[in-house]
């Protein structure tokens, strides 16, 4: 049945928690987020209702019939061949233009943003100039492209071409080992093909495409009469050919994507006129016709062309142009001219704000039927979700106003309403916010969907301005523009607008995984429980260490070689885009790419070197177990330690227990605390700022999970904080380990407040009490907390609220549980899609209760 | 021989268009599943052999 929090006795009253929605007392808890979702129209619950889901579980696809086309490889192919000779950027531009030309279109029932990447719904594309690795993988799977036959000899042309064949020569054989072993650190992104793009969408909507072909041929123009010039200077006269190309590559892709578009107006129009048989949907269609034809060749004029505008670009961008991750931009401030125009001033395709939500619902289910043709490791790592598709909205405008409008309220009614776990958005907190946009933000966390997660407006802005200044061409983000940001995949900011966005994930991204790097640390470099082989420098046995410090340095040393490799490994994956993955539709629509005649790969303006630093907790609990019962307290030698973690614990029960019982993360605890501070400090950020990357930034740590908490906990043995080997790690960046953090919510609060320097990001889950936000004081204690977080000056937060009954429910029958939705780490995912192992670490995590100490510390009026 | 241009699911492309060259045309076909109906349109050549779905005008 439904639980209410229990009344108490607060400043001389009895305060009680009835329930905010009086309506859900004979909802029991087992069944509750069956009940939340609210799709604003019919047509919304019929697209949800017949949604092409295209989640993943445990690497398997969940829905039947999902699996890999063969077209675009095919065309991709055909284009590349009969290419040779011409300068590879031109080549990449031929490409692309080969597939929009020849590429089937997809017209679905109902839906009104339309546009697919692939030859049929159900299938996805699959990119064999970026990795043949991530297609030989396929190829051997349920979801191969058909002919397979045909597949197979598509991935033997490009392996020779292939990035991962052009960059591993730069690599020693032993290191290059390590990397594709995926224990202590993520494989080269050179091999993998995993990426990610902040296209400038700005431009399109702003400018429309046959303004930057008109651009771009001015460019040429201008180019050529520099290169006639008298007297001919070779020095300056011979940088020319290389614009010239580009621009030349931007206007071939920009007339493709404008072509393509246009099939798909006349698509509708032959439906509308051929097919269809309802007057109304006709109608529709016609409308859909004229905005396809107009867009995305001219600027936006209506809220209905921005929503189109934008899908073709992240199309084109993230998925036929080349795979990328993530939903980068910031949709409120990106829509809300359009929104103005056609839901305040009713000028254009005039609707009510409740269309405008409709329209918000519909690109949701549109997201959630996009897939991705991740290779099955990049598939594991995101259990339960599909890909990494996240927006953020609110935070600050340029000038300093708020920067929440109507248009974020659409946004966040819609999310509540529709209940998909995709896209994920991320809500700027700044205290200047206004309250009725944090309600809303508010409902979707008390409705369970894990998100918004929220990060600190201040911090993020600031960061840019940062970075700005080791701009490599001194054009950075400026004081006002470094307000314009949004999170490129789950946690680090970057820069959106019409130029200086992040183009690429060999600038920010990928893992390094501490706990395992310990559990090295402790054997003289050597991976005993998982790989068997020596994973990095020889950095002496744990027995030997005489004081914590050896220890200390000698992890620093195992870190700053992983780090080095997994850094030197996307930088030179950069080098080689930019040679031979150059992105010429996504140069196009960048202003600093037009202006210069550069490549967007290639050009950095704004350094925002990144990497994520995963299972840190782990590490870090297990050194202050380590300092307290070997170096402080002398209770065990390293080598009765040793022993035990060989056994895997087994015969050394008592000791387990000390070792678990040892001071944790997450508790306010001064002696743990300090320590794991400095950890974060001087090694994970310490380390990691030393690094210059391709953009001539520092590189620092964006500590998140993804699901690699749990495929690295299960290759990482077992760890001298208790763990058993094969255990989860811990789910966060920053967040306590699950299960550990026992001193309730605000004292979370206070230990991760400590950690200041060095760091980009972390990650903090928390899960709330579900009585207690579900309550009639739900918002004002939530919101207090929140208040409190931003003082603390802490960078991110999201949260769980979902019961463990109903978890467990959906664990028994979970065909009843479609909708119960969990926060995993920078996604969200219908938790019946995560594997059991996965989501027991979910129901392990501590639900935190507040008690009056609590109230008070954060001010509650209750 | 039957032509991909007498079949009911070839619509030329117009004169007009940008992706416009003589005898070219959309293969538009409809396609239903468990999941519902969606309209499926490739380019082709008029005077092509025509492929198995093949149905006259």
């Amino acid at each position: 049945m439904v639980q209410t929090a229990q009344p108490i006795e607060y400043k001389g009253k009895i305060v009680e928690f009835p329930l905010d929605n009086p309506a859900e007392k004979d909802i029991p808890d087992e069944e509750l987020h069956e009940h939340l979702a609210k799709p604003s129209t019919e047509r919304t619950r019929r697209l949800k209702a017949r949604c092409r889901w295209k989640h993943a579980s445990a690497g398997e696809f969940v829905e039947k019939g999902v699996r890999a086309g063969i077209e675009r490889m095919k065309l991709i192919t055909e284009a590349h061949k009969a290419s040779s000779g011409r300068p590879e950027v031109i080549r990449r531009a031929l490409g692309l233009q080969n597939i929009l030309e020849k590429c089937t279109i997809v017209l679905q029932e109902d839906e009104f943003i339309i546009g697919y990447h692939a030859e049929n719904p159900n299938m996805f594309p699959l990119y064999p100039e970026l990795s043949f690795m991530a297609v030989q993988d396929f190829n051997q799977s349920d979801y191969a492209p058909q002919p397979v036959e045909e597949s197979k000899e598509i991935v033997e042309y490009w392996k020779p071409l292939s990035l991962q064949a052009k960059a591993s020569k730069y690599f020693n054989p032993v290191d290059l080992a390590r990397m594709y072993n995926v224990s202590t650190m993520e494989a080269p992104s050179f091999a993998t093909g995993y990426n990610s793009v902040v296209p400038p969408y700005e431009t399109v909507l702003e400018d429309g495409l046959l303004l930057r072909i008109e651009m771009a041929e001015a460019n040429i123009t201008k180019a050529k009469a520099e290169m006639e010039k008298s007297p001919w200077d070779a020095t300056k006269g011979l940088d020319w050919i290389h614009k010239i190309d580009n621009w030349e590559a931007m206007v071939i892709a920009c007339k493709a994507v404008i072509s393509w578009a246009r099939r798909h107006a006349r698509l509708c129009r032959i439906v509308a006129e051929n097919f269809e048989t309802d007057p109304k949907r006709k109608d529709e269609l016609l409308e859909i016709a004229d905005i396809n034809q107009r867009i995305p060749a001219e600027p936006c004029k209506g809220l209905k062309d921005a929503f189109q505008a934008k899908w073709y670009t992240y199309l084109v961008c993230h998925a036929i142009d080349r795979y990328a991750s993530g939903f980068a931009h910031k949709e409120d401030k990106l829509l809300w001219p359009y929104y103005k125009i056609s839901v305040q001033e009713k000028s254009f395709q005039p609707m009510t704000h409740a269309d405008a939500v409709e329209m918000v619902e519909m690109e949701r289910l549109k997201i959630s039927e996009h897939g991705a043709g991740k290779s099955r490791a990049y598939r594991e790592i995101f259990p339960g979700s599909n890909d990494l598709f996240i927006f953020t909205i609110g935070g600050l405008n340029r000038d300093g106003s708020d920067g929440c409008n109507d248009m974020t309220d659409a946004i966040l009614e819609a999310t509540r309403n529709i209940r998909t776990t995709e896209p994920s958005m991320v809500f700027r907190w700044a205290p200047e916010g206004r309250e009725k946009t944090k309600k809303l933000v508010f409902e979707c966390i008390r409705d369970g969907l894990g998100f918004p997660s929220i990060k600190h407006d201040k911090i993020g802005t600031e960061q840019l301005k940062y970075y700005a200044q080791f701009s490599k061409n001194k054009n950075g983000a400026t004081d006002e523009e470094a307000h314009d940001w949004a999170n490129v995949l789950c946690m680090s900011p970057g820069l959106v607008g019409r130029r200086k966005t992040q183009k690429t994930r060999s600038e920010g991204g990928g893992s390094i995984f501490p706990a395992k790097i310990l559990e090295i640390v402790l054997s003289n470099g050597y991976d005993w429980s998982y790989t068997d082989m020596q994973m990095g420098p020889e950095t002496g046995y744990a027995e030997n260490f005489e004081t914590f410090d050896q220890l200390w340095d000698a992890f620093k040393k195992q870190y700053a070689y992983a780090m080095d490799l997994v850094i030197r490994a996307k930088d030179v994956s950069r080098h080689f885009e930019a040679e031979c993955l150059q992105a010429p539709f996504t140069s196009a629509i960048d202003d600093g790419c037009m202006e210069l005649g550069a490549e967007a790969n290639a050009l950095s303006e704004q350094p925002n070197g990144w990497h994520n630093p995963i299972t840190t907790v782990v590490a870090a609990n297990s050194l202050v177990a380590i300092k307290k019962l070997i170096y402080d307290e002398k209770k065990y030698t390293m080598a009765q330690l040793m022993a035990a973690l060989k056994a895997n614990w087994e015969g050394y029960e008592e000791m387990q227990k000390d070792f678990k019982n040892a001071p944790k993360w997450g508790n306010d605890d001064d002696y743990a605390d300090e320590i794991i501070k400095d950890f974060y400090e001087d090694i994970i950020g310490g380390v990691m700022a030393k690094i210059i990357n391709y953009s001539g930034g520092p590189v620092l740590p964006v500590g998140q999970a993804v699901g690699l908490y749990m495929e690295i906990g299960s290759r990482t043995g077992p760890t001298p904080d208790g763990r058993f080997g094969g255990e989860a790690a811990d789910d966060g960046g920053i967040s306590p380990y699950m299960g550990t953090d026992k001193k309730g919510p605000t004292a979370v609060l206070r230990s991760v407040g400590k950690v200041q320097k060095n760091q980009k990001a972390n990650l903090l889950n928390q899960r709330l009490s579900l009585p207690l936000m579900r309550s009639k004081h739900g918002f004002d204690i939530w919101h207090a907390y929140m208040k409190t977080w931003c003082d603390l000056n802490i960078d991110h937060i999201q949260f769980n609220v979902v019961s463990t009954a109903e978890m467990k429910a959906a664990q028994r029958e979970p065909e009843k549980h479609q909708d119960l939705i969990v926060r995993v780490a920078g996604f969200s995912a219908r938790f019946v899609d995560i594997p059991t192992y996965g989501q027991n670490t979910i129901i392990a995590r501590n639900e935190q209760q507040f008690g009056t100490e609590d109230f008070d510390y954060l001010k509650v009026k209750l | 021989m039957s032509t991909c241009e007498n079949c009911s699911y070839f619509f030329p492309v117009p004169k007009d268009a940008d992706d416009y060259e003589a005898g070219k045309g959309d293969c538009v076909t409809q396609k239903k599943d468990e999941k519902g109906q969606y309209w499926l349109s490739k380019p082709v050549v008029g005077p092509t052999e025509a492929c198995s779905a093949f149905q006259k005008k």
